[in-house]
Formats: structure tokens, sequence, C-alpha cells
């Protein structure tokens, strides 16, 4: 709902997606203290930061994939580790930069089509577990390869980024690099839905059988979702194999994959407000157990690292419950509420 | 031709554990109409619960004979089940089945969670329950455990069928399985139909835990035999008793061959990949499986 007193004079205005000035003001203070984070912050809290927006990208993939579209990917680990691997391959062959981030993105785009060609013969969980198989065999394959393709059990180095001669690989201008893709890819995340793939895509997600009716070429629409989504995560896929400076294949997990989706549910998987506020919401409370873990250890070494990981898994499970059964919209939905409550108040809301 | 044979009675052996772990999938989807991806973490939850009563009471001093053992395992095993319908599953009868399909994501990684957080991680002896040994039949052998679980196998398929065919309560959890919606506005209760399929599913996976690990090593790797038997389940079609444990044949003989002949080529490769393979190519041609239900589309 819009707030009383906003009109608009041209379509041009009422298309934007920030409709206010203050809407756009806190977007361009926001990003400003977010550009200036590597002169202030420490090395720790810039690694955390960059890992996150990393995520991000991931989670926004999967975002258009299953919030949009309405059909489950449990790959979205295994595609971002295609465009790792694909990242690290392209860079060991002496490709520039610039080229390896959208060549390994179609790379990972490609791999997707592959698994989700499957829409043309099934729906709903059944092709959920076409991506669940992609899953599975991503590492068995990587690691039986031979050990010049890929690395096999011992996993590629990545050789460091470089744009007109200027390397990008110290932590502050990684984090740049990765701020600047991650506000493109949440441009993109806002705006795919007004276009015309975005429509038919939602059109599909909400009854596949009358969009065939409407004439939405539906096979079509899910197998664009997939691979649209996997261009993402391929994306993320190489901005993470430059962080990490080293790919093996345990890094690209089920449990990876899971969590990504684990993200989006808590956030709200139907807008990209909820693929952000699911990040950071739930890197936030694993940052903040691990703080705790940290601390209990150097106190009572009791508890051990196992622990540790075992609670944040019940603790990110307790979460999407809680969120599947109380909130399905997820933290989107109670960040309108409170919106709207503010915007509305000493008035109650309705 | 005697090593051939030697390979297929292996696979059919194994196979036919595929198959039990394919009827827990089964029989939960066949009763509420939930795919369940957490069964790896549900058959080792019970095993663990299992070496708790076991191997862990007699470290802790407190030797229970095997039938107690076994009673308490499954009383256990009812608790659990009927836990996951209150806790998880009512509250989201009659949601979408995306829904349904991301609880069971929840679960598997919050059985995994408790699993480690209450047991660690090491690995430990699983408590020897079937005899080990290999029976000789002429030239060949035979694992008397996987053999001894392989008729298991057939017994439960065959009682579980008659279940689900015959009995009153049986035909009224299929209605579950077609659609909830349909099946409370006919007066079935969607929540007995959950409690029971959950309890049903959790002691068969349970009975696969002590076919597939009696005498062996019990860790939290054990879990991947759950992705391993959605292939099966997939392959003999969801909501077909029977075909579970004849796709479990089919997956074991050709991953037996694929092990034999097609792992030194592959690096290893093809044993692993195969049941996935088998998933998409079922996937392909035909999405229900052999006896599954063909679902008709309406607006």
């Amino acid at each position: 709902m819009r707030p009383t007193g906003l009109w608009f004079e041209t379509h041009a205005a009422e298309a934007r997606v920030l409709e206010t000035r203050r809407a756009r003001l806190s977007a361009l203070a926001l990003l400003a203290v977010l550009a200036a984070m590597p002169l202030i912050a420490g090395p720790w809290l810039l690694g955390e930061l960059t890992n996150l927006f990393i995520t991000l990208i991931a989670v926004l993939g999967l975002c258009v994939t299953v919030g949009m579209a309405g059909q489950i990917n449990i790959a979205q680990s295994a595609f971002v580790g295609v465009g790792a691997f694909a990242t690290a391959r392209l860079s060991g062959m002496g490709v520039p930069f610039w080229a390896v981030l959208p060549v390994a993105a179609l790379i990972t785009g490609a791999v997707s089509v592959l698994f989700a060609l499957p829409a043309v013969r099934v729906r709903g969980f059944y092709l959920a577990l076409t991506t669940l198989a992609a899953q599975v065999m991503f590492p068995i394959i990587v690691m039986a390869l031979p050990m010049a393709w890929l690395g096999g059990l011992v996993g590629l180095p990545v050789t460091p980024p470089a744009l007109f001669g200027i390397g990008l690989s110290t932590p502050g201008r990684l984090y740049w690099l990765c701020l600047a893709v991650t506000v493109l890819a949440v441009w993109c995340g806002f705006n795919l839905p007004r276009s015309r793939l975005g429509r038919a895509m939602r059109a599909v997600h909400d009854n596949d059988t009358a969009a065939e009716v409407m004439g939405i070429p539906v096979a079509r629409v899910k197998i664009a979702a997939f691979f649209t989504g996997a261009l993402f995560a391929g994306v993320a896929g190489a901005l993470m194999a430059y962080f990490l400076q080293f790919v093996t294949a345990q890094n690209f997990t089920l449990f990876a994959s899971v969590w990504y989706l684990g993200m989006l549910i808590v956030g709200g998987m139907h807008s990209p407000l909820g693929a952000i506020l699911g990040v950071c919401f739930v890197t936030a409370l694993q940052e903040g157990l691990h703080k705790a873990a940290n601390l209990m250890l150097q106190s009572d070494s009791a508890l051990g690292g196992g622990a540790f990981f075992a609670l944040s898994s019940i603790l990110l499970a307790l979460c999407v419950l809680a969120a599947l059964i109380l909130e399905p919209r997820g933290l989107a939905h109670l960040w309108h509420q409170v919106m709207t409550a503010f915007r509305l108040w000493p008035f109650p809301r309705n | 031709m005697t090593g051939l044979i030697q390979i297929l009675i292996e696979g059919v052996l194994v196979g036919l554990v595929y198959g039990l772990v394919a009827i827990s999938f089964v029989v939960i989807y066949r009763a509420s109409r939930i795919i369940n991806l957490a069964q790896g973490e549900v058959l080792l939850f019970g095993a663990y619960v299992l070496w708790s009563v076991t191997e862990g009471a007699r470290a802790a001093g407190v030797g229970l004979p095997l039938p107690v053992a076994l009673g308490l395992t499954a009383l256990a095993c009812i608790a659990f089940g009927v836990m996951l319908e209150r806790g998880i599953f009512r509250p989201l009868i009659g949601q979408s089945g995306f829904t349904i399909f991301m609880a069971g994501v929840a679960l598997l990684i919050l059985l995994r969670g408790v699993t480690q957080l209450l047991w660690g991680a090491q690995s430990r002896t699983a408590p020897v329950i079937l005899p080990e040994g290999a029976l000789t039949l002429g030239p060949f052998l035979a694992n008397t455990r996987l053999l001894i679980g392989a008729l298991f196998t057939l017994a439960l398929t065959a009682a579980l069928h008659v279940f689900f065919t015959r009995s009153r309560l049986g035909l009224r959890l299929a209605a579950v399985a077609e659609d909830h919606v349909t099946a409370l506005s006919l007066g079935v209760s969607v929540r007995q139909a959950i409690a029971v399929a959950w309890v049903l599913g959790t002691l068969v996976a349970t009975a696969a835990a002590v076919v597939l690990l009696s005498g062996s090593i019990l860790s939290l790797e054990v879990a991947g035999i759950g992705f391993k038997a959605l292939p099966v389940a997939l392959l003999g079609g969801l909501e077909s008793i029977r075909g579970a444990p004849l796709a479990g044949v089919i997956i074991g003989v050709l991953e037996a061959l694929a092990t034999t002949y097609l792992d030194p080529i592959t690096n290893g490769a093809a044993s692993g990949v195969l049941p996935y393979v088998a998933m998409i190519a079922v996937l392909l041609i035909r999405p229900y499986g052999l006896f599954g239900w063909r679902r008709i589309e309406r607006l």
C-alpha cells in the first residue's frame, strides 16, 4: 500500500522500484555506508560481508527459480560450484577477468538447462528430484574426472582477478567488486518480476495448467527460470572462487543448497527483499552462534566444533519450520507490516 | 560366468535392502502424500536409538536382552512418528505440496543436527543383530545378513500390500494420498493418516537400518542411503509397495554390474552416479514409475 499524498505525474515516475524520495535517499545512504566499509572495518568484518554478498547473489538466483517461478531447486550449491570451477579453469587458462564472470555464468546456465529439461515432462516435486540428482552427482563427477580437468580430490587454485592492470585480490578491492556485482544482481532481482519473463513466471508459479491455457509456453518458461537462477549462481560461484582462491568439490554440498533454500524461506520467497532479509538474518544468527560457541569453548571445552555445526543446523531448521508454519510470507511480510504500522502511526493498521 | 552370477546375486541382495529403504519412502507417501527427503536421517536416527539401547546401555552397565532392546526401539520409533505428525505436519495439512516438501527439507537438517548433537560425529560399531557369515550355494556365496534382510523385505512387502489394499484403514490412507482436502471432505482423518504414515515409515526405516548396519560401522554418512533409495522408490512408483523391491533389485543389479565393469574405466564414478542417472531417465520416460498412479491434470 502506498502512503497517502504520493502521486505521480509521469509513467516513468510510477514505474520506479523506489517510489519516494525518502526511499531513494535511504538506499543511497545504505550504499554509501557499504562502499565506505573497507575504510573503517577490520579484515574479519570485511570477509564476512564479502561472503554475505556472495551468498546473497546465490539466494537471489534461487529467488528467481523458487520464489518467482515456483520450481523447487535443491541444487543451487552445485550450480555455484559449476560457476566456481569454470572460473578456476578459465582464469587458469589466462582468460581476462572481465570475460570470466559472464562466461562462467553462461556455462552454469547451460548446465542448469540440462537438468531443467525434464520440466517438459514432469512438474512439482518430481522436477525437484532432478535437481537433487544434479546436487548429489556433482561432487562424485568432479572427483572422478581426471586430475588435470577439475583437480579431482585436491581442487583447483584460482588466479587472482585483475581489471585494467589493477589487482583485485586485496580484501578491500575484492569487497568493492562483490558489492558492485551484488548491487547489479539486486537491481536485476527487483526488475525481473516486472519483465515479460517475470510475469510469465508468476503465471506459471500460480497455476501452470492455467498458464498453459493462456498461451504461456510453460516448459520453456520453467527452463528459462532455471537458466536465469543459474546465471546468478554462476556469478556467485565466480566471486566465491576469487574469494576462496581455491575451489574443491567439498565446498558445494547438498547442505549448502539446503541452507540457501532455508535463507530464502525464512526471508520470504516472493520478493528479492525476502532474499536480502533472509540472508542477513540467517548469517547474523549463524555468526552470533559462532561467537557464543567460541566464548563457551574458551570457558569450558565440553562443546566441540561439531556441536556448533549441529546447533546451527537445528536453529536454521527451526527457523524454516517456524516460517513455514507461522509466516509463510517470511520476514519480508513482517517488514512490510512494520513499515505500514510506522507510516500510519498513531492510527491502527486496518 | 560364475563371477557374473555371483555379481548378480550380490546385486539382488543389496538391491532388496535399497527396496526396504524405498518401502519406507513409499509407505509415507502412500499414506500421507508427503515425499520425505529426510528418510536417510530418519533411518540414521532409528539406528542410533537402537545403538543406545544395545551397545550404549551395555557400556553404561545395563545390558538389556535383545528382544527388550528391539521393543524399546520400536516404542521410540512410534513416539518419534507421532511427535513429527503433531509438531510439524499437522499444522501444514492442506498446504501446497511445495510447503510440505520444504518442511521435509527442514526436517532433514533438523534431524541431522539433533543426531549429531546427541550422539556426536564419531563413528561406532553397530550392534550385531543378524548373524554374520555366508551361505554357500554350490559355487556361489550369499551374505546371511543380507539374505535374511531380503526375505524380510519380501514378507514385509506382501504384508504391507495387503494392509494398503485390503484393510479399511489402508484404504482410508490411500484417499489421503490422493488429495488431502478431498479426503478431509469425505470424513477421512488426515491427522491419523499422517501419524500412521510416519510411525510405519520410521519403523520400516529402522528395520532397514538393522539389515544394513548389523555388525558394521555406524556413522553420520549412513544417511546417504536415503538419497540412494529415492531413485528406487521413484522407479517402482511412489504409490506402489510392490514396485519398491522390484525396482530395488533392478537398481541393485545395475549398480553391481557398474561397480564391476564400469568403475575401473570411470575412476569409480559410474556406480555412484548410476542411481541418479536412472532417476532422471525414469522422470523423462515414465515419471510415475513402473507401478505408480498416473495422475490426470485438471484445471
